[in-house]
């Protein structure tokens, strides 16, 4: 019961965004107007509270503020990155045609305003994510993986009034009660060869197999496996990336841009915190890498994913399909990441440090997507969502600003200097060359090659194309804010990249010892500093 | 925080003033604040220099009891970037030779952007122009700043990108388009050399902080060392980065092309402040440069034969911007020559130099502007009477750079060449005696052009009517100085002077600098000549210039001053007697070194030679290439676009959009993937 309370205590900010959520529920339903249109307010304002709430301020040392180990600086990101995601998401409920006709109706009808659900769904489904972060059990990872995916569901369904988006709701849905099934029967058995659900236990447990068989028991490692594979789905990394273009390409673009941030994070995280169970932590004195089985798994999926992503975003005549091919092909130069883990090297700094190359990677890769992702949102074809690289034909000469935040975005999702993803591949691949995986960074190098080809397609019919009158941008200040905040952040990131790279670099995974890795890379074992301007 | 802190805000402010006129470039309305906006961050900018001055240099009561310079301060706005051990911080490195820096890009920026506000009033680009302007500075700030090799590259890169932008601003004229290219290209080969000195310093040192290097080098003289191959590589390839940007043999070729921008640009960027980088950056690096017994004398002897070559190039140019684009070379020589023989005469002249040749170009420039863009000099003459203001603050230029005593250039220009003489070894005294010479045909040519263009009798065209021009070059810069002109708004009939605000003003101040400051620093006051003498300590073991007695208290100094000085005066009055009281002579006298003249009128035909030795190979290889390149690796890059493409199309029936399709295909994945790992543990 204490351990309860104590656990509570630590969880502010996932309390923060529950009660906003319940707000928004309430806000969203109420017969006055202005009240309603309060809501996204509410959604904003509980963000940046759950943001201050992460925040340690008590914890700084010398002005320098520690943001601690990866559960706040998950948290951290979530809030930030939540905040531009709903500054983009703001107009989507009045681009309902059932929403805007209960408005305007004479007797009032709430149940026909969808506002409410969306901004209640989209905080749940952050709080899914910031849950997932702070998991130390494998239930409470199951269930917050499922709070972040099941708000989802919804959003894609009910955000846009088109067959195609119910049609990959139902899709996503039933695709991922599918690798939910996967995951949990994972879970189900790495309970079952260990005993326990609790983190710390299954750590224990594995050590002792460790050092009593010199490798964990076969039954654990498969239950690694498949839930390595069930995971892969919030990541759309192959296998189970299959729904992924379908599924953004008929969700409403301001949620695809959510889809291809806040799921991928909760994967990430549910990833890193499962591979810690088998490996990164000392035993006899020696640092435990991850069975060789799980490093050939990750490597290969990495491969298939980065390779399929770019090969079949060649093919695209959908830009937000071209994207979401994109994500899943980041999703693979990430996950080079995941398998060198933590600390191999001992150079200060995050090179060589596979988890803070993640970590870093995360936002960045999420700050240029969602950029991207907005800008399409913008405009509109005869008042049908814009999806063609066609309707993006002249986008420089028309909305010259719209054109360069997209510009940003790819340049930055492509990795040229100095923007921030750049600065990430740099770490990432640099990460893998000194773990050894040479072969690993020349594949992941000759995918960002054949990336190029369709980010410049996209560059392409930005600045050569020839404008089409039927394409108009749509009214959506909050959008644009949002996209032109992402894609400075792109570039503001890459110079002052230095205090993301520390936080990452010092973003202790809980219950993985880092000072036991062959070359220690931080003394200290809980708080680390963040420089922080 | 102490106010030294401010200090790591100066370079941002240019930055903040060239975001604020990009922005002015949107609006209409806005146009004219661009030029007010430019002016002021640039002037901010001077004032915080002026500001954290008493606490970089000391307190300046130093006087003969030895120089009160505190060690260098390093200042740290954030860390860049950080990849494994090796830490890049925005951090800026301030000690005497930085101030001195600071003062002349500031100090000559704020007066140079001054003077542009009414050059450029009615150009349609006026905000881009000082947008460009405001961003150079930033750069160029950065350049001098830096307290690592990183940063001070990225200044370096920076400038070279504010100099392509500018040269090529009247992007209309393909020869500004040209010359932009020209320059940038040129440069590349000697950033090129610079990137690889300072990939090897780091190699060296394992650090690329100055304030590492530096000491690391020092020392090393100090204990003695065994030389290596790297640390003979190090200073050369240093060398010809310096080389490059500051426009010596063999890369000088970029700088009178460079004359295609506007002239507000050619006095700040080409004359004033980029071009001198590289002196600065040897004057910085004098210890790594020391490390190679090669080295110093190389930059000495480079900087001997340039100054030498370029003026007698001068000698015969009949451009009035390319007179003094070829003095620019020439001067630098000089500087290079100064750092060359560890005197701190080469970073004076670098500041004295910056007074006189903006003067000289922005006079020129009123010139320009009064005849409608005319260049050549053959058909000017008398402007006296024209442009009296204009006459004489080009004259007071003319006497600084002539090096006529008791001016800037002469205490300056004097004291890099009595230490060069003073140091007592053959190629000190060889480029030594190479700068003395040059110092009677620099006097010969500056006046020259004076006599020319002022003196005797009134004549002048407007525009190029009568003349052709001489070559393609000659004729499209014309075309760029005419579209200059016109942004007057009208084509006057006769020359008129220039008004004194915006224009004028900032060049009575240049004038009086011209004349006066070398005087203020010999003479009067100590406290610059501290800074001067501090400027090379921190980097170099000062090399103790005694030279030999020549009895009747005259030392070797006294003794250079007194022949360069009477060299000086007496160019001037064979050019007064040739160009103004007997003005055939000149002909009559040259016509039996006819093919001399011809050969200096084609500049020794370098421009040829490189075409011939470089470009025209470079052009079969191209070719050859091309060749290449169409049947083999198109083909192959092709493959790199149908690869992938053919690849995706065989995945792509996967992608069938059906639901239970994907499920299969997951299903299967995990089955196969379930296989392996069986198949691996078993």
């Amino acid at each position: 019961m204490n351990g309860m309370v104590e656990k509570l205590s630590t969880l502010g900010p996932e309390m923060c965004l529950l009660i906003g959520g319940c707000i928004c529920l309430v806000t969203g339903l109420d017969r006055l107007g202005a009240v309603r249109r309060a809501t996204v307010w509410v959604a904003a304002l509980s963000l940046v509270c759950a943001g201050f709430l992460t925040v340690d301020f008590e914890a700084h040392d010398h002005g320098v503020f520690r943001v601690g180990g990866m559960a706040p600086y998950i948290k951290l990101i979530v809030c930030g990155v939540g905040l531009i995601l709903l500054m983009i998401a703001a107009g989507v409920p009045m681009q309902l045609r059932q929403t805007v006709q209960a408005e305007n109706a004479k007797d009032f009808e709430p149940g026909d305003i969808l506002r409410g659900e969306f901004f209640a769904f989209f905080l749940f489904s952050l709080t899914g994510v910031m849950l997932c972060a702070s998991a130390d059990d494998l239930v409470w990872l199951f269930l917050a993986l499922e709070l972040t995916s099941l708000p989802t569901y919804v959003m894609v369904a009910t955000a846009r009034e088109k067959t195609m988006a119910q049609e990959s709701a139902v899709k996503y849905f039933f695709l991922g009660a599918m690798s939910a099934a996967v995951f949990l029967y994972g879970f189900a058995l790495i309970y079952g060869a260990t005993g326990f659900t609790s983190f710390d236990m299954i750590r224990q447990t594995a050590a002792m197999q460790i050092e009593t068989h010199g490798a964990i028991t076969p039954m654990l490692l498969i239950g690694m496996v498949l839930a390595v594979i069930g995971v892969c789905f919030k990541i759309a990394a192959v296998p189970m990336h299959f729904y992924a273009a379908d599924v953004y390409e008929g969700a409403s673009t301001p949620v695809t841009a959510f889809l291809a941030f806040t799921p991928k994070v909760a994967g990430f995280v549910a990833l890193i915190l499962l591979l810690g169970l088998v490996a990164w932590f000392p035993v006899d004195g020696e640092f435990v890498q991850l069975p060789p089985v799980l490093v050939a798994l990750l490597w290969i999926i990495a491969v298939l994913t980065m390779s399929v992503g770019n090969v079949l975003g060649l093919l695209q005549k959908s830009v937000k399909r071209t994207l979401a091919y994109s994500s899943i092909a980041h999703s693979g130069y990430i996950l080079m990441g995941v398998l060198v883990g933590p600390g191999l090297v001992g150079t200060h700094g995050a090179v060589g440090d596979g988890i803070a190359a993640v970590l870093f990677y995360l936002p960045a890769y999420g700050l240029a997507t969602i950029a991207s992702f907005a800008v399409i949102g913008c405009m509109r074809r005869n008042g049908e969502e814009a999806d063609s690289f066609d309707d993006l034909s002249g986008l420089a000469r028309r909305h010259p600003w719209l054109a360069w935040i997209m510009m940003l975005s790819v340049f930055s999702l492509l990795g040229i200097p100095p923007f921030v993803g750049f600065l990430g591949k740099v770490y990432l691949f640099g990460s893998a060359i000194q773990a050894q995986y040479i072969w690993l960074v020349v594949i992941a190098v000759v995918n960002s090659a054949v990336s190029a080809g369709y980010y410049l397609h996209i560059l392409a019919a930005c600045f050569f194309g020839d404008p089409d009158k039927d394409v108009q941008r749509y009214p959506a200040p909050g959008r644009r804010l949002g996209a032109g905040i992402a894609a400075f952040g792109c570039i503001a990131l890459g110079f002052l990249g230095g205090w993301i790279v520390n936080a990452t670099h010092d973003a202790n995974i809980p219950g993985v010892d880092k000072s036991a890795a062959p070359i220690t890379l931080d003394d200290s074992d809980d708080q680390v500093s963040a420089t922080k301007p | 925080m102490s106010e030294l802190e401010i200090a790591k805000f100066i370079p941002w402010v240019p930055a903040v003033g060239a975001a604020l006129c990009g922005l002015c470039c949107t609006r209409e309305r806005f146009r004219a604040w661009a030029g007010p906006i430019c002016v002021a961050s640039i002037l901010i900018a001077f004032a915080m220099s002026v500001g954290i001055y008493s606490h970089v240099v000391g307190d300046g009561h130093g006087g003969e009891a030895g120089h009160h310079i505190a060690g260098p301060h390093v200042v740290t706005l954030y860390t860049w970037m950080t990849a494994g051990a090796m830490t890049v911080d925005m951090g800026y490195f301030l000690d005497s030779l930085t101030m001195i820096m600071l003062f002349v890009v500031t100090g000559i920026g704020t007066l140079i952007a001054t003077y542009a506000m009414g050059y450029m009033k009615h150009d349609p680009g006026y905000p881009r122009f000082f947008a460009f302007v405001a961003l150079f500075i930033f750069a160029m700030l950065t350049l001098v700043m830096a307290d690592n090799l990183i940063l001070l590259y990225l200044g370096w890169e920076g400038v070279g990108l504010c100099s392509y932008l500018l040269i090529g601003y009247y992007s209309k004229y393909p020869v500004a388009v040209v010359a932009a290219k020209k320059a940038f290209i040129v440069n590349r080969v000697g950033d090129l050399g610079f990137a690889l000195g300072i990939f090897l310093t780091y190699y060296q040192f394992g650090s690329i902080d100055l304030n590492v290097i530096i000491p690391a080098a020092t020392q090393m003289i100090e204990d003695g060392y065994t030389q290596t191959a790297v640390l003979s590589w190090i200073p050369f390839l240093l060398l010809i980065g310096a080389v490059g940007k500051s426009a010596q043999i063999p890369l000088y070729t970029w700088l009178p092309d460079a004359m295609a921008g506007p002239t507000p640009v050619s006095a700040l960027v080409h004359a004033a402040t980029m071009v001198t980088a590289g002196v600065y950056m040897i004057a910085r690096l004098t210890p790594v440069f020391q490390l190679s017994p090669y080295a110093l004398p190389t930059v000495a002897l480079v900087g001997g034969v340039t100054c030498l070559f370029a003026a007698t190039i001068a000698l015969n140019s009949n451009d009035l911007k390319g007179v003094f684009a070829y003095s620019t070379v020439s001067q630098i020589g000089y500087m290079f020559l100064g750092v060359g023989v560890g005197s701190v005469g080469g970073v004076f002249h670098l500041s004295t130099h910056a007074f006189f040749k903006a003067l000289l170009f922005l006079t020129a420039g009123s010139v320009m502007h009064a005849l409608a863009g005319n260049l050549d000099i053959r058909t000017m003459g008398g402007l006296r009477r024209k442009m009296p203001v204009t006459c004489w603050l080009m004259f007071c230029g003319c006497l600084a750079l002539a090096g006529f005593p008791f001016t800037s250039g002469f205490y300056s220009k004097d004291l890099l060449l009595g230490d060069a003489m003073a140091v007592g070894q053959t190629w000190a005294t060889v480029a030594g005696v190479l700068g003395i010479i040059t110092a009677f045909v620099t006097a010969f040519y500056t006046f020259r052009l004076w006599f020319t263009v002022f003196m005797g009798k009134e004549k002048y065209d407007i525009g190029d009517a009568h003349h052709t021009p001489d070559n393609e070059l000659e004729k499209a810069m014309i075309g760029v100085a005419k579209e200059e002109a016109e942004h007057t708004g009208h084509h006057p009939h006769e020359p008129h002077e220039m008004p004194w605000w915006p224009m004028n003003v900032p060049l009575l101040i240049l004038a009086v600098g011209s004349l006066f400051y070398g005087m203020l620093v010999k003479k009067i006051t100590p406290w610059i000549a501290d800074m001067l003498h501090a400027s090379t300590e921190f980097a170099a073991i000062h090399v103790e210039h005694h030279g030999a007695d020549y009895g009747g208290g005259f030392d070797t100094h006294q003794v250079v001053e007194i022949i360069s000085g009477a060299l000086a005066v007496l160019g001037v009055l064979l050019a007064m007697v040739l160009y103004w009281l007997k003005p055939g002579l000149a002909g009559k006298l040259t016509a039996p070194i006819r093919p001399v003249v011809t050969l200096l009128a084609n500049k020794y035909y370098v421009d040829e030679l490189y075409d011939l030795l470089f470009v025209k190979p470079l052009r079969v290889i191209a070719y050859l290439s091309y060749a290449i390149d169409q049947f083999i690796i198109h083909g192959l890059v092709l493959a790199f676009g149908w690869v992938p493409r053919l690849v995706g199309m065989t995945v792509r029936p996967a992608q069938s959009g059906k639901l239970q399709g994907y499920g299969i295909g997951m299903a299967c994945g995990l089955a196969l993937v379930a296989f392996i790992v069986f198949w691996a543990t078993a």
